[in-house]
């Protein structure tokens, strides 16, 4: 499901790539760093469980159940599992997605989708891997952008260009 | 975009400034993989390549390579599965219709009504927002009620001097295919579950009625008769 392939080590260092690395990741991460990152505690929200809130903190996140609200966890991981479903805009270092997610997503080093994703909704990142299989309806923009600056400057010219893919605003006549 | 005043690729036409078709990312392809060679996609991203951070919408389903090869390129991507959006739309219809009570207003509308009724929900961006769309051979398998809608919407969607591309197949296809860019000329043919049969063969005076709204058009006929249609807004 989140296959690996030999050309990519799952080794610390592939997420510290130069800017003059691809934009886009061609393959997946190492499946077992996105489950037990190196360093930090990993909170979990388990399948079952249902939150309502908003989320910020250094803290690396594994959800499994379902979320609502605002995930902002800028030098931290995200992790959506295969029965998660998040309603949420999600900003984080990395955002890795097998379940289900609903809203903008923004990573500071890179995203990842699965093949079991369901993802609606727009995707800023430096880099992206897709695995076959996963649903992705809404807009790709990759920025070459350092994770400091990206904490430092949320809001830069490229956000203001995102298209929301889901607002009703088309005119038929 | 002036489709007749551009300069073939490759030819002495680089002094016009337009970016020359670079090669993509490398795709890992199987040997069985089932590749085409496409003139439209060729002629498509030399059409788009005058536009350096332009806006491209995947009306297939999201893959790696066709992601990457775009965003490498400095291309934003968007993607909208649109036939397994409109699979999942139907069948949410019919669930409705089933589970309405007796006696309440249950009578089947027409395609066209469901077109109308889709595009409340599909394709909801901004006019204008796309400088390319990439359209595969998604046409081919929409009641020939739905298509023209459809093609109202996209052609909205699409800025003008865009270019869109679609496939039309020439008999009713006996496999379902998805199509995901390898590199600036070759597509991967990808055989997957049936989302929906095909609907129709368009004649070529019915492809040109669809993209009516457009300033002109090309077409390619591959050895399996596949038509490539690039049609300029």
């Amino acid at each position: 499901m989140w296959s690996k392939t030999p050309e990519v080590k799952p080794s610390s260092q592939s997420y510290n790539q130069p800017a003059s690395a691809p934009l886009v990741s061609p393959s997946a991460p190492a499946r077992e760093s996105a489950a037990t990152p190196a360093g930090g505690a990993t909170s979990k929200i388990s399948s079952g469980l249902k939150i309502n809130g908003e989320f910020s903190g250094n803290s690396d996140l594994y959800i499994d159940g379902e979320v609502l609200g605002k995930i902002r966890l800028g030098n931290a991981r995200v992790t959506v599992g295969p029965n998660g479903k998040v309603q949420a805009d999600i900003e984080a270092r990395e955002i890795f997605v097998d379940g289900t997610v609903q809203g903008n997503l923004k990573a500071g080093e890179r995203a990842h989708f699965g093949a079991t994703s369901r993802v609606t909704g727009s995707v800023l990142t430096p880099r992206i891997g897709i695995d076959d299989g996963a649903r992705l309806r809404g807009k790709v923009e990759t920025v070459r952008t350092s994770p400091a600056r990206e904490s430092a400057a949320p809001a830069n010219e490229q956000d203001s260009e995102v298209l929301q893919p889901v607002a009703a605003s088309v005119k038929v006549e | 975009m002036n489709w007749m005043a551009k300069n073939r690729p490759g030819a002495a036409g680089a002094a016009t400034g337009a970016a020359p078709i670079k090669p993509g990312p490398a795709v890992s392809i199987g040997p069985s993989a089932n590749l085409r060679i496409s003139n439209g996609l060729k002629e498509f991203l030399w059409l788009i390549s005058d536009v350096p951070h332009g806006r491209i919408l995947d009306l297939g389903p999201v893959w790696q390579s066709t992601v990457s090869f775009f965003v490498e390129k400095g291309y934003r991507v968007s993607t909208e599965d649109l036939l397994r959006v409109w699979k999942d739309f139907l069948t949410d219809e019919e669930e409705g219709f089933r589970a309405a009570p007796v006696g309440a207003d249950t009578q089947r509308v027409s395609p066209a009504v469901l077109a109308d009724k889709f595009l409340e929900t599909a394709l909801q961006y901004p006019e204008r927002s796309f400088h390319g769309v990439l359209a595969w051979d998604l046409l081919d398998y929409f009641d020939p009620e739905v298509a023209p809608r459809l093609m109202e919407r996209l052609s909205l969607l699409l800025h003008p001097g865009g270019a869109m591309l679609a496939l039309f197949h020439s008999r009713p296809t006996e496999r379902f295919h998805r199509y995901r860019v390898v590199d600036s000329q070759t597509l991967e043919l990808i055989a997957a579950p049936t989302l929906a049969v095909h609907s129709h063969v368009f004649q070529n005076r019915e492809i040109l009625g669809l993209f009516g709204e457009f300033r002109s058009s090309k077409t390619f006929v591959g050895r399996d008769q596949v038509r490539e249609g690039l049609f300029l807004k």
